[in-house]
């Protein structure tokens, strides 16, 4: 702080401080615990307000069909309706035509037993209507919200297995995204001439910088059904497009994977190249003059050195998988069992229940923390290196 | 003889490497280069297998769809809101954590760094209760713009820390001791020296807030941005009109890819003639 002072002055200095301040309350911290207090908010009053709203509802329905009826017996009751242009065709028999028991027992008061009995109905379901009412009243006065962990015992065993898939896949990407991009990151680093490595990087940086949906949006138009893979099975004779064959690769959590792993694999690759690149090269040649094999030197001098590297890939990759609503939204169309970051989505914009959102989210966000510990706890590095 | 053989366990090996990075490049290009190829297609449903002859209809779509053009007006309105808000809170967070010898500055650091790491859809969703149970603001372009914000301006600190650290001093030492204030240190000497980080800073905020899906998607509320409004038509079905949108993507960051690896070669020729 002194430094900074001296440097600066009071003037500049206290503007710093103040805008680092207003970032790390209003941009991080409070907004978190904002979600955090949400998150264990249980709003009793919600639950029991749908259920009554619905009753409500339900009784008002009932009021409208009592009302139908009633007109329909007034109408049979009535002298046999003069013709009226709208009267259907004789031979139909038409609805409104007197019953030959109402018919028999002679004009004026109908079926008076069943009016009676609707009428009676009626007054009963208006008057459960009014009770609900008050009820509802009640509900709205009374302030029944309580800090307790309804929000996250309340998790439906569908949304919790949701839960444990989508991290599951997640750590599947991170895993085959660093086997895949290991090669090349060491490829890369290591090239000798300057248009390769140029060549190479450009071709790297060129689908990173590529928006994520549109990447996305390549592989969907490959696994569509109408798509460019059932194309190709087509040509080789294997299905009949024509005949409405064709595989629907989409909509499954198996595509979802696939264009994950397409979108997000690249985030593995720079971290990786970043330390390897730093890495001095006599030191993989004295290995390899000490007749020290190819995976030895890979083992013992080049993966120890892209620890750091590795360790940065894998939560970008791991973070990015587990929270993307993208690519299960496009991909999956709503139609396959749908990803952790949908479910959020749906109990925010869906089933409007934001405590019990906040709740899945905070859920998501200890396991991304707990990605990073684990992470920096195997790999030995520090969040110094990890973000970098 | 004993000096050949590892050369040849090399050359194998690199073949070996060769073949899997041509494959692996191929499986970076092709997806993209198909979805560039239909959007050149008449078919009606992007596709490249069923080829219904060339066409520009598509392009010439775009402009006319309102609500595209719309949203990009939004994405450049969010862009220029998270420069604003990002710039300044990344620069002072680098100053601070660069000049404050503390022990809680790893603390600082960490939090200031937590957006990166922490999933976007979290951002948007904190950003979104925050504001509306807080000031009764609804979500929409601004809290869009500060959910952004909040994790782009820890890269952009990220990258002024890296520029901090590689600056002289005893320059600032020198400017103090010679009597200036230090308002005029700060604008003459740590101001200019920190110009190239603010433009590669404000270029890479402007990219990734355009580009933003994850976030935007839980903080714009009923409104949309160029790239939502993608998402949101893909999820109905495909059309070529945003084939064409990717072509125009597709182009754009080629071209920065080029300028950005160019510079960077000639920043690397540089450093290694001095």
């Amino acid at each position: 702080m002194n430094e900074l002072v001296r440097t600066y002055g009071r003037g500049l200095t206290s503007v710093f401080v103040l805008l680092t301040a207003a970032w790390v309350l209003g941009l991080i911290v409070v907004p978190q615990l904002r979600m955090i207090e949400r998150a264990f908010i249980v709003d009793q009053r919600g639950d029991e307000a749908a259920l009554v709203a619905t009753e409500i509802e339900r009784a008002y329905a009932r009021v409208f069909a009592i009302d139908q009826d009633l007109l329909r017996a007034a109408d049979g009751a009535a002298a046999p309706p003069a013709p009226s242009p709208f009267t259907p065709s004789p031979t139909a028999p038409s609805p409104f035509a007197p019953s030959p028991s109402a018919g028999g027992s002679a004009g004026g008061s109908g079926d008076p037993g069943r009016i009676a009995g609707l009428e009676a109905e009626k007054a009963e379901a208006r008057a459960r209507i009014v009770e609900l009412e008050a009820r509802e009243a009640e509900i709205q006065a009374a302030d029944r919200t309580t800090y307790a962990l309804g929000n996250f015992t309340g998790m439906s065993r569908i949304h919790a297995w949701i839960f444990v898939s989508t991290l599951f896949y997640a750590l599947c990407v991170t895993v085959l995204s660093f086997l895949a991009c290991y090669p090349v990151a060491y490829a890369v680093a290591t090239a000798r001439r300057g248009e390769r490595v140029a060549l190479l990087m450009l071709g790297l940086v060129i689908p990173y910088a590529i928006n994520e949906l549109l990447r996305i949006f390549s592989w969907v138009m490959i696994l569509e059904k109408q798509g460019i893979l059932n194309g190709v099975l087509d040509a080789l004779g294997l299905i009949d497009m024509a005949a409405g064959e064709g595989v629907r690769f989409v909509a499954s959590n198996g595509a979802v994977f696939v264009v994950m792993v397409y979108a997000y694999i690249l985030f593995m690759v720079f971290p990786i190249y970043n330390t390897i690149e730093t890495l001095d090269r006599n030191q993989i040649e004295a290995a390899r003059d000490l007749g020290a094999s190819a995976w030895r030197i890979h083992w013992r001098v080049v993966l120890p050195h892209a620890k750091p590297g590795i360790a940065v890939g894998a939560v970008m990759t791991f973070m990015l998988s587990a929270g993307s609503i993208a690519a299960p939204e496009i991909v999956g169309r709503g139609l396959h069992p749908d990803w952790f970051s949908q479910v959020i989505y749906r109990r925010f914009f869906e089933s409007s229940n934001w405590n019990q959102g906040s709740a899945y989210a905070l859920v998501l966000l200890v396991a991304c923390v707990v990605f990073v510990l684990v992470v920096m706890k195997l790999f030995r590095v520090g969040i110094r290196d990890i973000a970098k | 003889m004993t000096a050949t053989t590892p050369s040849t366990g090399r050359d194998w090996s690199d073949t070996v490497l060769n073949a899997y990075l041509a494959l692996f490049y191929a499986y970076l290009f092709l997806p993209l280069m198909l979805m560039v190829a239909a959007a050149f297609n008449a078919s009606p449903t992007p596709s490249v297998t069923d080829w219904q002859g060339f066409t520009l209809d598509w392009f010439r779509r775009l402009p006319q769809d309102q609500r595209f053009v719309q949203g990009l007006v939004h994405s450049l309105i969010i862009a220029g809101g998270v420069i604003v808000i990002a710039l300044p809170l990344g620069l002072s967070g680098a100053l601070v954590l660069t000049r404050l010898q503390s022990r809680a500055t790893t603390s600082l650091y960490t939090i200031l760094v937590s957006p990166i790491l922490t999933p976007g859809i979290v951002l948007g969703v904190t950003t979104m209760i925050f504001w509306r149970d807080s000031f009764g603001v609804e979500a929409g372009l601004f809290t869009a713009a500060v959910a952004q914000a909040s994790f782009i301006a820890s890269y952009c600190m990220l990258m002024f820390m890296a520029r901090l650290q590689r600056q002289d001093r005893a320059l600032e030492e020198a400017a103090l001791d010679l009597g200036a204030s230090p308002v005029l240190v700060f604008r003459r000497i740590t101001m200019p020296f920190l110009m190239p980080t603010m433009i590669t800073a404000s270029f890479i905020a402007f990219l990734q807030s355009i580009e933003n899906y994850n976030t935007t998607f839980f903080a714009i509320g009923s409104s949309w941005t160029l790239v939502t409004e993608i998402g949101s038509r893909m999820r109905f079905g495909l059309s070529p009109t945003v084939n064409a949108i990717g072509v125009l993507f597709v182009a754009l960051t080629v071209v920065a890819a080029v300028v950005w690896v160019l510079a960077r070669r000639r920043e690397l020729a540089r450093s290694g003639d001095g």
